[in-house]
């Protein structure tokens, strides 16, 4: 192994893995996005209506269940927990199910308001809560990918001066 | 290489407050250099002036023969250590020395090898990943050096460094801070009111007193040969001890003794005959026996040593106070009369206060 790179395991002994963390920091900010567009509505499409039952508090509850874990990840995975890695694939995993829960749900049911027919959500507010939804999945992913990774690699490096994690 | 220079400079406030009087001094490389003098004497002023944390008024400061009298203090080149630390404590003690390299976006490989290298001579490794608040005031203080160390400076510059930490830790700290010049050879200027900090680390110390400079000399040059009552006063632990004489012929003549001139001290007060002059006397240089005498008010025991304070002969006035450093255990009792010899003898002119010396 070159120099610069056992360098650079080495230095993983005493900074923090801010690249997964801020990975997941901004698959909250995309989750927000997807939070305050999920209920836009105009004339022709009552998404805030449609929604207007038991599901937009289920809805809430799991986006803050998401938001705290997420963070909580965030902090776990900065100091190269690989556990808050499986957390976060999860999460991932969670934002991609989220598409066909709602957002879909809204796509293929049709409504009638004043004489008018159509869908609950409009085609482009749909590609539009996709897309942040599947830019905070693959946040979730990566950060966790590059996570399990570096911590493969601080414990290898550990193991190979003869230190524990806890060292 | 810093060789620095300090050419006539003044500091003057806008008030108008003169901190500092046509300072001049010149380190030389791997130098260190203390500046000491009591609290207001200029001292961290002058210092600050260095590190350009404060504009000099009058005169010019090189470095290396450049004039960086302007220069801000970022393109200086000098790390200085502060009495409060100052570390950050949301960082861990690597991130707080690696600061400064990675504000420069300097490589991440170098400052990591700068870090180790640098908590390895301070012996910080195993304390990297802790925080600040998780460490002793003379680690933290390590730990501020350190974060001056990784930076490479041309000069090192501390402003009363030791002054937080107790005692013991002081002395402990004061001891590495020798080692660390010793190891790095580099150029360091330090401040401190402490003249045994200043004694024991200095190569050259400069004693200031209101701004104005008043000796530079090794510690052996201000401790055996002040320039002034001054340095004579402030040098030394416990301080000399002074009392007015008369120069008669081959005697002093003081209020409560009288003490023979050798012929050396005879020549050299040869021009003082019947004037009035300031004999000056340390502590140490009192040994038991002779024909003073002092009378006993309070007995210190250190130990090894014995301080003694008292007043000559008889009187009780604060002219005739004498403290005497004597060997081995003693247990005099308040109204003892002890016989005392003065050892070694300094001179100072009554009105100029300089010490008398050959022409």
């Amino acid at each position: 192994m070159s120099d610069d790179r056992t360098i650079q395991r080495d230095r993983m002994r005493f900074t923090r893995n801010t690249l997964s963390a801020n990975l997941v920091l901004l698959a909250i900010l995309f989750d927000v996005f997807y939070f305050i567009n999920i209920y836009k509505s105009d004339i022709n499409h009552d998404v805030g209506n449609f929604y207007y039952q038991f599901r937009i508090g289920a809805s809430i509850i799991l986006n803050l269940v998401f938001m705290l874990a997420a963070f909580l990840s965030s902090e776990g995975i900065k100091n190269y927990k690989v556990q808050y890695a499986y957390l976060l694939i999860g999460l991932g995993a969670l934002q991609i199910a989220r598409i066909f829960i709602l957002p879909l749900q809204a796509l293929r049911t049709e409504v009638t308001i004043a004489g008018n027919t159509g869908t609950v959500m409009e085609m482009a507010q749909f590609v539009r809560v996709t897309i942040y939804l599947i830019i905070s999945s693959i946040c979730c992913f990566a950060s966790a990918v590059i996570g399990i990774k570096r911590s493969r690699e601080l414990n290898e490096h550990l193991a190979s001066l003869g230190l524990t994690a806890n060292a | 290489m810093a060789n620095l220079s300090l050419q006539h400079i003044d500091k003057i406030y806008d008030n108008n407050v003169q901190a500092v009087f046509d300072f001049n001094l010149d380190v030389k490389d791997g130098e260190f250099i203390v500046l000491v003098g009591p609290s207001g004497c200029g001292k961290s002023t002058t210092l600050r002036m260095v590190a350009g944390l404060e504009d000099i008024s009058n005169g010019k400061l090189l470095l290396d023969g450049k004039d960086i009298t302007n220069a801000p203090a970022k393109d200086r080149d000098m790390a200085m250590v502060f009495q409060s630390y100052a570390l950050y404590g949301h960082m861990t003690i690597y991130e707080n020395m690696a600061f400064s390299l990675t504000l420069r976006k300097e490589n991440p490989n170098v400052i990591h090898k700068k870090v180790l290298a640098a908590a390895e001579i301070l012996g910080l490794t195993s304390q990297l990943n802790k925080k600040p608040a998780q460490l002793s005031g003379g680690q933290r203080q390590r730990v501020a050096m350190g974060r001056s160390i990784v930076r490479n400076p041309k000069l090192f510059l501390f402003d009363e460094p030791l002054s937080n930490l107790d005692a013991k830790l002081r002395g402990a700290t004061r001891r590495e801070i020798l080692l660390l010049h010793k190891r790095l050879q580099a150029t360091m200027m330090y401040v401190t009111h402490d003249q045994t900090e200043a004694l024991t680390l200095a190569d050259r110390i400069v004693c200031m007193s209101m701004g104005h400079v008043q000796q530079v000399g090794t510690p052996l040059e201000l401790y055996d040969s002040p320039a002034n009552l001054f340095v004579a006063s402030f040098i030394g632990l416990p301080p000399m001890n002074f009392f007015d004489v008369r120069v008669n012929g081959g005697q002093l003549i003081g209020d409560q003794f009288s003490t023979t001139l050798s012929e050396a001290e005879a020549h050299l007060l040869a021009r003082y005959n019947g004037k009035t002059i300031t004999l000056g006397v340390r502590p140490e240089n009192i040994t038991a026996g002779g024909d003073i005498t002092m009378k006993v008010s309070t007995n210190e025991n250190l130990g090894m040593n014995t301080l003694v304070h008292g007043h000559l002969g008889n009187a009780t006035d604060p002219a005739n106070k004498i403290t005497a450093k004597l060997r081995g255990w003693c247990n005099y009792k308040d109204g003892d009369i002890v016989p005392i010899s003065f050892n070694k003898k300094h001179f100072f002119d009554k009105e100029t206060t300089n010490a008398i010396k050959e022409d």
